[in-house]
């Protein structure tokens, strides 16, 4: 152990190479999944800030909320179950925010959404005409006690409280109460109208699990149906295609950082057999040598790591805002550290037999 | 006298090649007093390398008694042989002897790492063989920093680390001149003769048996007394 | 060549390493290339590929077209454009239906006014619509229940649209795309939703009149007002938000992949090179040029990198055939071309260095033991 962290510390050189490569391989793996975690945040950070346990949409609605439709009937039917708390109205509209002191054509993208009940982070809806801004809208110029003026219409809403994390289809939110809500959407959607007391989707909190709620709401009530939140997070379009297609790329990513480590330690081990066959005769076990060289990949990986770990967030505050949906955050890097950490293990066994093959009689008779 | 140092008898070494037998070692029998030198020489091929790694628990005896400081290694295993290794005898190599990227003192104390650690008492020991070895001012300096007799002191200092019963140098002279050689013979001889710990010398040269006690030739596996 | 081919097979392990690692290297460049372009295409693939020279949309749009609302007082301006030759009204609108295949799944209706302004350029299959209820389907999707012929039900209302012809790359946000007369999208919005009014158009399709360039129409049409947005065709897919993120993102990823080949190979050969430093001396000794030695390493690159991007087109080639989910990748002739000339320069570039280090081998040192370490 000793044996092998010395050599790291007196023969650097022999290492930096395998230490670069690995780092590259590292940046990879957090940039990648830095950027999954970024357009995941983008599209269902409204759908996480949900403290209730199920949403419910209409029928042919696709879980699409510019498609569902709740009826006032439904509504009064899904109140009135049992297993069934509260009740809230949802909707959003997605539109262009005319921002004060930007150029005419210098639009922020906006989701304007109506709601009734509090949300985690979000407090109870705001007076008519004010809304909670997202954070994410202060990169488009947005201050508190600003006016925008929302879709063609032109719709006046002021921004009384900042919200964060609650983006959806990549608009940062402005919520609003659910008749301001309906007042942006006839003006500027005549095509998404809804007659009042029409809302969206709902929000459903009971006293059981959500699956118990998902139930009572869908026995209560025909021509809708309930989600948990995290089932309707899956069925926002994309989010499970991206998931898997990233991580398949993520893994394989970490396989070639595998086989990466692997030749370089074979390569290594190779050039010191015979002073293995010498370590050998005089005493070492086999278990020490090969110990010695997994504490090498490891360090040799932990370096990359924090390398890449300072890359990455450097890159992170370099990105202008907006530009690449790049998410740092320490879960991403401990995941990604552990994953090459695994690797480096797998890795290095590699050369497990090679080690093993080395027979002390060698250092004899050379 | 006490045990001796090495009590080999009838010790039989026979390697499988395929479907053929090669004796490398027949019928050796050979005892090393305490503190006894044995130069054993031969041709190339003729078992000396095979004998020493018998006596030193590298490699097994196909059949007959090895005991070594009173210890019957025969029937140990590759796990009991590494143990015994580390505790009763030293090796000097001929050419890769030193790890390259420890200085003179840390290659000493590579084997109190390997074995169980003793922490002060070892690094005393390491400084004490150095000073011995002329080697006080070269502690810190890496092999590549050496020369070849310094480099073959820094071996024979590591060979006495644990404090063998038997050290067995092969061929310990070879890459050095003359001179040099005759400078490390020397430095050998009153290193184990002081400490009282036997030696085996493996080599082909005649001049390097007039440091020893007594000298053993080896032909086709089969030993013979001068 | 006897020599690196003997290395090879004395070695297979250390060669067999490095060949895996470039091939998974290359496989995941070029699935990641088809990825991208899948990305795009079924992205805008409708904007790129409908015969409209410039598109309209309004500021408030943020160059997206359901976005996009076009009041009537801007379309009047719009036709007061000079150097407008042509000009009409493209509505886009998103619907859940039941395809042929019976799931219900999400399609993108796009209704145009007139076939050369806004209408797939090209058919691959079919014909264009002719009557009410009939539409272009996007080939991409023919077989997930979108096929020619093939009767397509808006849901909940019951509205049915038959596919009659198909273009190749003319989806629209990843998904299924059907394009169909302007009055036939008027009919799907109303079934769809009974409260809606009358849609306004979402974008405006307009063509320059003969002797005025698509760009020139573009400024023309923004000196306007400020309220209008006009693009030229490939403006209006490239300026789609999300395009250049995804680019950008791209760029990155090839970047560092792209690093990683010359470093894992370079670092390769350069060990082997000092592992054998000994051997090559001493064949340096008995009369071999150094140019044959370098000669033999370079061949040994050469095969590695050949053998590495076949693995790594292997592994690719399959996969490039698939959709996933509302994505067709394609297997891209271009960038397995591109990516095998980088590949071969950048593989064989690094092997350079470790012949460098051959050249200056000197045979003197096998008598003088160096080599005998």
């Amino acid at each position: 152990m000793k044996l092998a962290l010395r050599e790291l510390v007196r023969k650097p050189g022999r290492f930096v190479t395998a230490t670069v490569i690995l780092t590259l391989i590292a940046v990879l793996l957090m940039f990648l999944g830095g950027l999954l975690d970024g357009l995941l945040r983008l599209s269902t950070g409204a759908l996480r800030a949900q403290t209730a346990d199920a949403i419910v949409y209409s029928d042919a609605s696709q879980s699409s909320f510019l498609r569902s439709r709740i009826e006032p009937d439904d509504r009064a039917a899904i109140e009135s179950a049992d297993g069934v708390d509260e009740v809230g109205g949802l909707g959003v509209v997605l539109l262009g925010a005319r921002v004060p002191g930007n150029g005419p054509r210098d639009l922020a993208n906006v989701a304007v959404w109506g709601y009734e009940l509090p949300k985690s982070g979000i407090p109870a809806p705001p007076a008519p005409g004010e809304a909670y801004a997202d954070e994410l809208l202060q990169a488009d110029g947005v201050e508190l006690g600003d006016e925008l003026l929302v879709g063609p219409a032109r719709t006046p809403i002021t921004v009384t409280g900042w919200v964060s994390d609650t983006a959806y289809n990549g608009s940062g939110g402005l919520w609003t109460d659910l008749g301001t809500w309906r007042e942006v959407l006839s003006q500027n959607r005549p095509d998404a109208v809804l007659a009042d007391g029409v809302v969206q989707a709902l929000v459903v909190s009971g006293p059981g699990d959500p699956a118990d709620v998902v139930a009572a709401v869908d026995a209560a009530n025909d021509g809708t149906y309930a989600l948990t939140i995290d089932d309707a997070i899956n069925e926002i379009p994309g989010v499970e295609e991206q998931s898997a297609t990233f991580n398949q790329i993520l893994g394989v990513t970490v396989v070639i950082a595998l086989v990466v480590i692997a030749l370089f330690f074979a390569l290594l081990t190779v050039e010191r057999t015979a002073l293995y066959g010498v370590l050998k005769a005089i005493g070492a076990r086999s278990r020490t040598i090969f110990g010695g060289l997994v504490v090498q990949a490891t360090a040799v990986t932990l370096v990359a790591s924090a390398v890449a770990a300072v890359l990455v967030v450097v890159l992170d505050l370099l990105i202008p805002p907006g530009s690449i949906p790049l998410f740092v955050s320490p879960s991403r890097i401990v995941l990604s550290v552990v994953l090459l950490l695994i690797a480096a293990v797998i890795g290095s066994a590699f050369s497990l037999r090679r080690v093993l093959r080395v027979d002390p009689a060698s250092a004899l008779g050379n | 006298m006490s045990t001796p140092a090495l009590q080999m008898s009838d010790v039989r070494k026979i390697y499988s090649m395929g479907d053929n037998e090669v004796v490398a070692l027949d019928h050796a029998t050979l005892t090393v007093g305490t503190d006894e030198i044995v130069a054993l020489v031969g041709p190339s091929g003729s078992g000396k390398t095979t004998l020493c790694s018998i006596a030193g628990g590298i490699l097994s005896a196909t059949e007959g008694s090895v005991v070594v400081g009173g210890e019957a290694i025969s029937d140990y295993g590759d796990k009991e042989l590494t143990t015994f290794r580390q505790n009763k005898v030293g090796f000097v190599f001929q050419s890769v002897n030193l790890v390259p990227f420890l200085n003179a003192r840390e290659n000493l104390l590579v084997v109190d790492e390997l074995g169980r650690r003793q922490g002060k008492p070892a690094r005393d020991r390491a400084d004490r063989l150095l000073d011995e070895l002329g080697l006080a001012d070269r502690a810190k300096n890496l092999p590549s920093q050496l020369s070849g007799g310094q480099k073959q002191r820094v071996a024979i200092g590591r060979s006495l680390m644990n404090e063998p019963e038997l050290v067995l140098f092969d061929e310990p002279t070879s890459s050095l001149d003359t001179e040099l050689g005759q400078q490390v013979m020397e430095l050998i001889r009153s290193e184990m003769k002081s400490r009282g710990t036997a030696a085996i010398v493996v080599t082909h040269d005649d001049r390097i048996t007039e440091y020893c006690d007594r000298t053993v030739r080896i032909t086709d596996g089969v030993l013979g007394d001068d | 060549m006897f020599l690196a081919l003997k290395e090879m097979s004395r070695a297979k392990v250390r060669f067999g390493l490095l060949t895996v690692a470039l091939g998974m290297l290359v496989f995941l460049i070029l699935f990641q290339q088809s990825l991208q372009n899948g990305l795009l295409t079924s992205f805008v693939g409708a904007i790129r590929n409908q015969t409209a020279p410039v598109l309209v949309y309004s500021v408030d749009g943020q160059r997206v077209i359901q976005g996009s609302i076009i009041t009537p007082d801007l379309e009047q301006l719009v036709t007061t454009a000079d150097g407008l030759g042509d000009v009409g009204r493209i509505g886009q609108g998103t619907f859940s239906v039941t395809n042929a295949d019976g799931e219900l799944t999400d399609t993108t209706v796009l209704g145009y006014e007139q076939p050369l302004l806004g209408a797939p350029a090209e058919l691959a299959e079919g014909r264009y619509p002719r009557a009410a209820g009939e539409a272009v389907g996007a080939s991409n999707d023919a077989d997930a229940g979108f096929g020619l012929g093939d009767t397509i039900t808006i849901e909940p209302s019951g509205y049915e649209i038959t596919i009659v012809g198909l273009a190749d790359d003319v989806q629209l946000n990843a998904g299924a795309t059907l394009f169909v007369a302007y009055d036939d999208y008027v009919a799907a919005v109303q079934s769809a939703n009974p409260d809606a009014g009358t849609p306004l158009p979402n974008v405006l399709a307009a063509a320059p009149a003969d002797g005025v360039t698509p760009e020139q129409l573009v400024a023309n049409i923004n000196g306007l007002s400020d309220d209008l947005d006009a693009l030229t065709r490939s403006d209006a897919a490239d300026e789609t938000p999300g395009v250049a993120q995804v680019q950008q993102s791209f760029r990155v990823i090839f970047l560092l992949y792209g690093l990683v080949i010359p470093c894992v190979t370079g670092l390769f050969f350069l060990i082997i090179t000092f592992q054998k430093s000994g051997a090559l001396t001493l064949l340096r000794a008995i009369g071999a040029p150094a140019r044959r030695l370098v000669t033999s390493l370079l061949f040994q690159a050469v095969l590695i990198v050949i053998a590495g991007y076949a693995i790594g087109l292997a592994l690719y080639t399959p996969l490039s055939q698939r959709r996933l989910g509302g994505i067709q990748l394609r297997f891209e002739t271009t960038a397995v071309i591109v990516w095998a000339i980088i590949l071969f320069v950048l593989g064989i570039g690094s092997s350079l260095i470790a012949a460098r280090r051959v050249l200056r081998i000197d045979p003197i040192e096998a008598t003088t033991g160096g080599a005998n370490r």
